[in-house]
């Protein structure tokens, strides 16, 4: 196999080999998975990409060893990461907790389809969002991205290493069907030019080295294996050794490190899009593919001086509460019309945010076909 | 008695040529054999292109999760053990995700047909290795090979347990349909691996591959025999002995349970009649 390989400039791509393409430009040189609808494209591409890179691919005989085999990479020293989709990010969870106690970082896809359970293998669905926060158990902070758009699936993958890297957790990257199966027009960068952040390695001689030592950023460094230094890891409450304690304040204290490092990122992780919200009376939250509907639906309104705009969503978790509540404190806003293929996943979460400051409404779709711009245009012609 | 019609159902939507149609026929060919009526069995089915034969044989279906078809299938065996239980899935399916379930069902003896269409790849995500596509089996994600042995699911049988273990090819129709009739009147875990061609995904073991290669056990072959039986498992790949290699009997999972004697924990009625509540009673009080 050649050496580093990258085809860059203009490309027409699919949303799942953007993310496959951003994770080799992010320093991904491992992945485990298994074959699932509507994600596997993405182990296709990396299956031929990752060896010219220098990187490894297999095909797991599960989810579970799929998601394990890449905590254990990363450990090693390598980014790594999966792809699935519902019933396999399900089998993922319990794996995706130890990432988060034991601090691991990597990157989870998960392409969303209809469910539960084996749903719609084959057509769209946005129901992984609490899944994504909370499908495992226990309390823990959890960093989850969301694109729209086939380039923006290139960058958001960048972005999920960078921050998997730079606060050491697991960070899932959701997409669904529409935005991993469709195809577009979109810039490749050189190689070079993509600012890529890498794991804090520890300064400090290996007798010394204290893995789970938040320091100053309550992100503790982080050795590889076999690199000369000695530590444990575990899925048990632990201590700044890294060994297992059942101290009740070392508990706490470290499980409150824990949520500080991701709240005290707020501003790093968070990211959004205002889409014609300067004046907006009407705002239509959105995220994935249901977002190019409600951009669609803006941009007539617009044409017919209605005064509509979108907020759209590419960090789902953790909330961007303030980003929200501020929009619905402008004197200007009337409504938040919250579009999502589910039940309410992200509504509840943004009546929390306005707490009542303007009027939230909900329009969803659970039929397995995009939210149409003519059905966002109804609802607020209605509304 | 039943006829062939009265299992037909939805019409399958493999590839023109697969196995399955075969392994499809032979399976509804021996249920009318028995004289089962199709609300006499329950066909419990995981996931895959195998799998999908569910929809097309007409019973009771439970259609669960990839690699969960034995779980399932002890759950309804426990709650009425009278019932007859068919397991139907592919290679991927009971061996990959399913391993570990293969595995500890067989040691049980759960008293099921387990029926494997094996066609060495997977054939619902369009063509990646299977546990028992060969170690230099090449594919979009395999694209040095698959680097690790071929899953052998006889011997993994009969080392786990299984009371009957056979083996068979949907090219040879008539030994196929035999050994499900067989696997279907035996109690306990009865495993058939059935090499069924995959047209479409595998370019290697073909209809004309696993012809040429499937040969039937001769009749000095001792099925009561384990050693011999294990010893027929492990073929080379240019001679595939087909039909029963080894088949005993063994107490299935629950005989030595006292909830399971007598009539089924569905049919039984609670009643606290004073003799039965006393002793509950002296426990707390």
């Amino acid at each position: 196999m050649a050496g580093p390989k990258f085809k860059t400039g203009l490309r027409l791509m699919s949303g799942n080999e953007a993310v496959a393409e951003g994770a080799l430009y992010a320093g991904c040189r491992f992945f485990a998975g298994y074959p699932i609808t509507p994600s596997t494209e993405i182990a296709e591409v990396l299956a031929m990409r990752l060896p010219q890179v220098g990187g490894f691919f297999l095909q797991m005989e599960d989810e579970i060893a799929s998601m394990a085999a890449v905590l254990g990479a990363s450990l090693a020293g390598a980014k790594a990461m999966t792809a699935t989709s519902g019933p396999g990010f399900s089998l993922k969870q319990e794996n995706i907790g130890y990432g988060c106690i034991a601090e691991i970082p990597c990157v989870i896809v998960d392409v969303q389809r209809g469910g539960p359970s084996t749903g719609m293998p084959t057509k769209p669905m946005q129901s992984d969002i609490m899944q994504a926060r909370w499908g495992t158990h226990g309390d823990h902070p959890i960093i989850a991205l969301y694109p729209d758009s086939v380039e923006e699936a290139f960058w958001e993958t960048i972005r999920a290493f960078n921050l998997a890297e730079r606060f050491r957790t697991p960070v899932i990257l959701l997409s669904d069907e529409v935005v991993g199966h469709m195809r577009e027009r979109m810039f490749l960068p050189k190689p070079g030019t993509v600012s890529i952040y890498n794991r804090r390695k520890p300064r400090r001689e290996p007798d010394k080295y204290m893995p789970y030592e938040g320091g100053a950023q309550d992100v503790p460094t982080m050795a590889a294996f076999g690199t000369g230094y000695r530590f444990h890891v575990t899925g048990l409450f632990h201590d700044r050794t890294g060994f297992p304690t059942n101290d009740p304040a070392i508990i706490e204290s470290e499980l409150r490190r824990l949520h500080r490092k991701v709240d005290r990122g707020y501003n790093e992780i968070m990211k959004w899009e205002e889409f014609f919200l300067d004046d907006a009376e009407e705002v239509i939250v959105a995220y994935g593919c249901t977002a190019r509907s409600a951009r669609a639906a803006v941009k007539r309104l617009r044409l017919r001086d209605r005064k509509v705009g979108m907020f759209r969503l590419k960090t789902i978790w953790p909330f961007p509460d303030r980003a929200i509540r501020q929009i619905a404190r402008r004197a200007h806003t009337k409504l938040l019309l919250v579009a999502e293929m589910n039940t309410g996943q992200v509504l509840g979460e943004v009546e929390r945010a306005v707490a009542g400051k303007c009027a939230v409404e909900g329009l969803q779709r659970l039929d397995t076909e995009m939210i149409t711009p003519r059905q966002l245009m109804r609802a607020l012609r209605e509304g | 008695m039943s006829c062939l019609d009265d299992f037909a159902q939805y019409p399958p939507e493999w590839c023109p040529g697969c196995g399955n149609f075969d392994l499809l026929d032979c399976l509804k060919q021996a249920l009318c054999d028995l004289g089962l009526q199709p609300h006499e069995i329950i066909n419990v089915i995981g996931i895959g292109q195998a799998s999908k034969l569910g929809f097309s044989l007409k019973c009771n279906m439970f259609d669960g999760l990839h690699g969960r078809a034995l779980p399932v299938v002890l759950g309804i065996k426990m709650a009425n053990p009278a019932v007859k239980v068919i397991a139907t899935s592919g290679d991927g399916c009971f061996y990959a995700e399913g391993g570990n379930h293969f595995i500890h069902n067989l040691r049980r003896n759960l008293d099921v047909a387990i029926l494997a269409s094996d066609n060495r790849v997977y054939g619902l995500t369009k063509g990646q290795a299977s546990p028992t596509s060969a170690s230099d089996f090449k594919t979009k994600v395999h694209i040095e090979g698959v680097g690790a042995l071929p899953l052998n699911p006889a011997a993994l049988a009969l080392v786990s347990g299984a009371t009957f273990v056979a083996r068979t090819f949907t090219g040879a129709k008539a030994e196929a349909t035999e050994l499900i009739k067989k696997a279907l009147l035996h109690r306990g875990a009865a495993v058939i691996d059935i090499m069924s061609p995959c047209v479409s995904f595998n370019k290697v073991n073909t209809f004309a591959w696993f012809r040429q290669r499937a040969k039937p056990i001769g009749p000095d072959h001792d099925v009561t025999d384990l050693h011999a039986a294990l010893k027929l498992a492990f073929h080379d790949d240019e001679h595939i002995p087909t039909g029963v290699l080894y088949q005993t009997r063994r107490p299935v999972f629950g005989d030595h349970l006292t909830v399971m004697q007598g009539e089924s924990i569905v049919q039984r009625t609670l009643r606290f009649t004073p003799d039965r509540v006393r002793p509950l009673f002296k426990d707390f009080y």
